[in-house]
């Protein structure tokens, strides 16, 4: 799961002065549509809502990086 | 036994629907069949319910419930503000509900971007909503000589019952309903309520409009002269609401009518009720009930006393008893002021006593009967009936439930907005204006008019809020949680019948009595044991609950053409001659003879189809019998009647039956034992009595019965397969067994019911042999290879919520949320994002599919907007899970950010040692070893048994039906047949040994089924021949793991420092006086000692010696002065002294100090000089006391009361 691209840079690093606590950044994440099994990506903060039929669920995919346990 | 055609197992058609489910229909149609009560009930509150009309216009129960509501008057005071009475009252305004409409779920106006406007039950389950409707009314007013004006009012989203006429789902073939996400078999009958599927269990009730006679000594307690005498008559109205009208005998020899209005009870004299129906004279009242039985002279002296007795009340005429009644009860109904009592009189008469009839003449004449049937009864020339039977029963529908709660919410919302009118005119507001629409809309809005959320709070809790009480004796309990533990249990849920809370509490049990009068209706097997034994009891397979109206309206006159004497003959003879009865309406007489005539003709006619007669009219034909039930010919064609098909002998047709005609029926079970000329009927299956479950039991007709019991009990606690949509299923808790299979030996009704969808066990080699030792009281040993090779491998998937609107820090008033799911700028600045989450949360803050989680783990991240800071939502069971699927819920609109999501944890359930496995024969036992198949037994063929189990478990159970099944197993497997079990096949002289001792021979075994065997420790053959075959066994949802509870050391109660108890605080085991009784016996006080003592609130305390005080310890600085005079003090190590005792000597030296002298001389010295005195203070001993008891010193202490230890 490191597809995250380079994001920390461009952001003040003045994070909680004076109470303005500025937005960390948007995180895009593919999810499968519940109903119609769309990809979707939604970002942090946005409304959770397929883009191709409006359904209210997605799923998270399954993770990409290995699994592996020790089968005992 | 009768040879079937086809014998296989079917794989391949069941696969080929499997993957290709139906297009059109259902898959297993017969599962629809069974749940149409709950959903056709529910239909029947719409128009559009696609139920036949019956006798009425088709309209729906809402709409009949409206048309019974009326109208509500208020008036604006605008008269003569100085007048009194009519002429201050001014404007008349009438407030009435014209029309009800409820709509499919449907997604709110203000989403704009779904492709799918409908909702369907699968999103509400995964959302955790409730799968509800929107509801209106159209509620419209006139203001007395203008025009009418109407508003339609929402009523708030209303929860729908699934698969019904107001589900989206209502007509999908099972093609589709997989395409939305739904089992193939789904049948609906439940609502949705917060993604928990709920159903109303279906309650017993009094049979409606048949009048039964009861004796009750607590009668005799409802005032003086009252006596245990009465009879009862459930009056149900056409919207299937009901009344109960009850006629007491009093010991004077008159009658009196009670009846309730809004849980008050109401009793008048039963003359009132008969001369405001009628207008009756004396000599009219006479003549109807005696019927010129003049020779009875018990009935006559009894009508004479009733006549006289009522001379009292010195009103003669029907207008008189009418305006009497309507002045005593005009404050207790709250009707219109303009009223005049004659007109609440017959509002009264009219709404509160026989409600099923509208005529006054039908009301009187049931009311007559009700009297002549009273008073047989107190001449006990009839028996009382038994309320416990189901002949007196019929069942509370779901639907009608549900009506009669809408119905009462809406008359409260049409009172309340009479209410708010009426009351704003009394505070002369300045506002009221009958003649602006505006006002009327502003008084709606101040109306609480959300019925929805009352009716999800029905569903939720079970709680009935009622004003009237709806004429039902609980107010709790009526929904139940269906949930999907296995197959067997869910669709048991839909066939429960509860005889009512109300009985659960009584101490006498005759209500749990299994009643010969229940065959047929109610499964004599399938009943839990315990606590609701014969209460929670399930319909029996082929039981059907009338749901639909029936045509009867042309039956009178048709009867009338047959014999029968119409009710307006004007001389009939009441001692000769039987009422005819239709639904509770007396349509006419005749005699016991042409009764008995006409009972048979309709029951031609109506299993012939002739004369339009329904073919689920009940024809109770009461014969009549000295001492028997009041005798007569009862029809019944209304709702909520359990009725059920067999054969009807003289024609050969199918018939529907009742319970209370099957009272009078010979009905015989299989086609031998029709007798010639007695019996009637005959069953079309001999196992149509059991429940659906109680039919899957194998040759359950070799157990003993109580076996069966428990079969029907643990077949719902088995590990099986739950759900074939298990991706969608979001239930708190879903048992999965991996490594279900197809029993070998079956009924046939497995099949019917499609039951290989859903196994529930697994074949398993099992030898009946004592050889580990393990194997003692019940326990088995597992092959542990066959466990290795996936023997009763099971899951558990739990749900866990997170839901960021509940967690501390989220803001309640602002309409943004303040949490966020994921990181917050502090986890962001290792590469990579790298952070302490990172094993198991993605960047989304969200848990990894598939990441393994032990107790403590982090399952979710959340960012707090005010404080900038990330927390954690940590996973809080005891065993290592891993996430299996991860849903984001939206909000209904689809316009809100993150906030809810739903977890499913997978938990691996491997069989251990102390797991819970049963056969399908009430023959269950716990894991003891898992032997290693080197050393367990093998068979001449090499075969091993994947079980072994006691021989002790038969002798006493008598589960011959486990050793059948085992025969036919081992047949089965060998000749690769699915083996038919169901029970009454086989007799006598075709014995099933035989059938299946055969089959072994043919597959070269021997014909008992029994083996030679080797040790596999040894390898020698045992003395004995083994018994060894196939049995289908089930593993049960009780784990060790969910049950175990040690301790060493742990937390304890801050107040008595004892251990603190329950499995989940990591608590231990009480070790109760019973325990202590038993270790005194033995004599092992140390062993005591260590159990009460030291393992549990051991504590030490500083006693005193002198007083016996323990809660006065104190101490003496010791290092100061006192050591400086040179004398000892008696004080512990540290300077303990009991506070009590010092503070006593002190006094002492005080008083002898400052005493003044006294006749003989007493020297006073200082205490420094006194040698050997050093008692001041006492000395204190420590001794070792339980916590609790010094807690018990303080407690009593702060009460004035002082404990004394005596230390020897």
């Amino acid at each position: 799961m490191n597809n995250q691209p380079g994001q920390g840079s461009g952001y003040p690093n003045t994070g909680n002065a004076g109470g303005t606590y500025v937005q960390p950044p948007r995180q895009d994440t593919e999810y499968i549509c519940a109903d119609c099994y769309a990809k979707n990506e939604i970002k942090s903060r946005e409304p959770i809502r397929c883009r191709e039929c409006g359904h209210r669920i997605v799923y998270k995919k399954r993770t990409k990086r290995m699994v592996q346990f020790e089968a005992r | 036994m009768s040879e079937t055609t086809y014998k296989g197992f079917d794989t391949l058609r069941r696969e080929q629907t499997f993957r290709y489910p139906p297009k059109t229909g259902s898959a297993v149609p017969i599962l629809n069949e069974f749940v149409s009560p709950h959903i056709e009930s529910f239909n029947a509150l719409f128009d559009d319910s696609g139920l036949p009309a019956g006798d009425g216009d088709g309209r729906g129960l809402l709409s009949l419930a409206i048309q019974d509501i009326g109208e509500r008057v208020v008036f604006d005071s605008t008269g003569d503000s100085d007048a009194q009475g009519p002429a201050a009252w001014g404007n008349r305004m009438s407030i009435w509900i014209d029309t009800v409409s409820i709509a499919r779920p449907r997604n709110p106006d203000k989403d704009k971007k779904s492709t799918e406007r409908r909702i369907f039950p699968s999103e509400s389950r995964e959302r955790l909503t409730t799968y509800r409707g929107r509801m209106t009314v159209k509620i419209c007013w006139r203001v007395e000589g203008t025009e009418e004006n109407s508003i339609v009012r929402d009523c708030g989203l209303i929860p729908i019952m699934v698969r019904s006429a107001r589900c989206n789902t209502r007509h999908m073939s099972s093609a589709e309903l997989v395409f939305h996400n739904e089992e193939a078999e789904e049948f609906g009958g439940y609502f949705i309520v917060n993604g928990n599927e709920r159903l109303i269990r279906y309650l017993i009730l009094p049979r409606r409009n048949h009048v039964i006679s009861l004796i009750r000594p607590s009668f005799a307690n409802r005032g003086p002269s009252y006596t245990q005498f009465a009879v009862q008559m459930r009056c149900v109205r056409p919207d299937q609401t009901s009344a109960t009208n009850t006629l007491h005998y009093l010991s004077n020899g008159i009658a009196m009518l009670r009846f309730s209005w809004r849980k008050q009870e109401y009793v008048i004299p039963i003359m009132l009720v008969l001369k405001a129906l009628v207008g009756a004279s004396d000599r009219e009242i006479f003549e109807n009930v005696i019927l010129q039985d003049y020779q009875n002279t018990f009935l006559t002296d009894r009508v004479e006393l009733l006549l006289r007795s009522f001379k009292a009340y010195k009103l003669y005429t029907g207008d008189q008893c009418l305006e009497y009644l309507g002045d005593k009860f005009r404050v207790v109904l709250g009707l219109p002021e303009d009223w005049n009592n004659a007109a609440l009189g017959i509002w009264l008469v009219q709404k509160m006593i026989m409600v099923h009839v509208s005529d006054a003449r039908d009301k009187f004449r049931i009311l007559v009967f009700m009297l002549r049937k009273l008073y047989s009864l107190v001449s006990s020339s009839c028996c009382a009936d038994n309320p416990d039977s189901p002949q007196h029963q019929e069942v509370l529908l779901p639907g009608s439930l549900y009506g009669m709660i809408i119905k009462e919410r809406l008359e409260e919302a049409l009172t309340q907005v009479r209410n708010q009118i009426a009351m704003d005119v009394r505070n002369k507001n300045p506002a009221v204006d009958f003649f602006d629409v505006r006002y009327f809309n502003k008084v709606l809005t101040r109306v609480n008019f959300d019925i929805g959320a009352k009716m999800a709070n029905f569903l939720a809790t079970g709680n009935l809020v009622s004003p009237t009480g709806l004429d039902l004796q609980q107010a709790a309990g009526f929904t139940i949680v269906a949930e999907k533990l296995n197959w067997h249990r869910y669709i048991s849920h839909f066939r429960c019948i509860h005889r009512g809370a109300f009985f659960a509490e009584l101490k006498t049990t005759t209500v749990r009595k299994l009643l010969p009068e229940a065959w047929g209706f109610l499964c004599p097997v399938h009943t839990p044991d315990g606590s609701p034994c014969g209460l929670l009891n399930h319909l029996s397979r082929s039981c059907r609950i009338v749901t639909s109206p029936l045509a009867v309206a042309h039956i009178p006159s048709l009867l009338t053409s047959h014999g029968m004497t119409s009710v307006f003959a004007p001389s009939v003879n009441g001692g000769t001659n039987v009422a005819v009865q239709l639904d509770g309406r007396m349509i006419g007489w005749c005699s016991p003879d042409v009764s008995k005539q006409l009972a048979r003709t309709l029951r031609i006619w109506k299993t012939e189809g002739q004369h339009n007669i329904p073919l689920d009219l009940e024809i109770g034909f009461v014969p009549t019998l000295p001492g028997g039930q009041y005798p007569g010919l009862y029809l019944f064609s209304s709702k909520a009647r359990m009725m059920r098909p067999v054969k009807y002998l003289p024609n050969g047709r199918n018939d529907s039956i009742g319970p209370f005609e099957q009272v009078y029926m010979d009905i015989a079970c299989t086609p031998e034992d029709i007798e010639q000329g007695v019996s009637t009927h005959v069953e079309h299956a001999p196992t149509n009595f059991l429940s659906i479950l109680a039919n899957m039991t194998p040759f359950s007709d070799f157990n003993q019965s109580p076996r069966n019991i428990y079969q029907c009990q643990m077949g719902k606690q088995t590990m099986g397969t739950p759900s074939t949509a298990l991706k969608h299923r979001t239930d708190n808790k879903l048992y999965r067994l991996q490594t279900g299979q197809s029993p070998v030996v079956r009924p046939e009704l497995h099949n019917v019911y499609g039951m290989d969808a859903f196994p529930n066990g697994t074949n398993a080699v099992v030898a009946v042999i004592s050889y580990t030792g393990y194997d003692m009281e019940d326990a088995m040993i597992l092959n542990k290879s066959a466990h290795e090779r996936g023997f009763g491998y099971g899951t558990v998937y739990k749900s866990q919520i997170v839901d960021l609107k509940d967690l501390q820090g989220s803001s309640k008033a602002s309409a943004s949320p303040t949490l966020h799911f994921g990181f917050g700028y502090e986890h962001r600045t290792g590469p990579n994002g790298q952070n302490r989450f990172s094993e198991f949360l993605d960047q989304d803050g969200l848990p990894f599919i598939g990441a393994k989680l032990a107790s403590g783990d982090p399952i979710a991240a959340y960012v707090d907007d005010t404080t900038g800071r990330t927390h954690s939502v940590k996973y809080k069971g005891d065993e290592v899970a891993f996430v299996d699927e991860v849903r984001l819920l939206g909000g209904d609109a689809a316009d809100t950010e993150l906030q809810k999501i739903h977890i499913t944890l997978r938990i691996t359930r491997s069989p251990v040692i102390g797991d819970k496995f049963s056969s399908r024969h009430g023959q269950k036992g716990v894991c003891s070893q898992k032997w290693p198949m080197i050393d367990m037994p093998f068979s001449e063929s090499g075969m091993q048994p994947d079980v072994i189990i006691n021989p002790h478990a038969f002798p006493s159970r008598m589960t011959i039906g486990m050793l059948v099944e085992s025969m036919a197993g081992k047949a089965g497997a060998m000749h690769g047949l699915a083996q038919d079990a169901t029970p009454f096949k086989f007799s006598e002289e075709d014995t099933v040994v035989d059938y299946f001792g055969e089959q072994l021979l043919a597959a070269g075994y021997n014909y008992y089924g029994n083996e030679p065997m080797y040790s596999g420790i040894t390898g020698e053959e045992f003395a004995a021949d083994i018994y060894i075959g196939v049995v289908y066994y089930q593993r049960l949802r009780h784990m060790v793991l969910d049950k175990f509870q040690v301790r060493t050391t742990g937390p304890v109660d801050p107040v008595t420092r004892q251990p603190v108890k329950g499995r989940k605080r990591a608590g231990g085991i009480r070790f109760g006086e019973m325990e202590r009784d038993a270790l005194i016996a033995h004599g092992t006080s140390f062993l005591l000692q260590d159990r009460l003592m030291n393992c549990s609130d051991y504590s030490t305390a500083w006693v005193c010696r002198s007083c016996g005080s323990m809660i006065s310890l104190g101490f003496e600085d010791i290092s100061l002065g006192e050591m400086a005079s040179g004398h000892q003090r008696a004080t512990g190590p540290h300077g303990e002294i009991c506070r009590v005792c010092k503070a006593a000597a002190d006094d002492e030296d005080n008083r002898a100090r400052t005493a003044p002298p006294q006749q003989d001389t007493r020297v006073s010295l200082p205490r420094g000089n006194v040698l050997g005195t050093g008692r001041k203070g006492g000395d204190l001993d420590i001794v070792a006391v339980p916590y609790v008891f010094r807690y018990l010193c303080a407690e009593l202490a702060s009460m004035g009361i002082a404990v004394s230890l005596e230390v020897h």
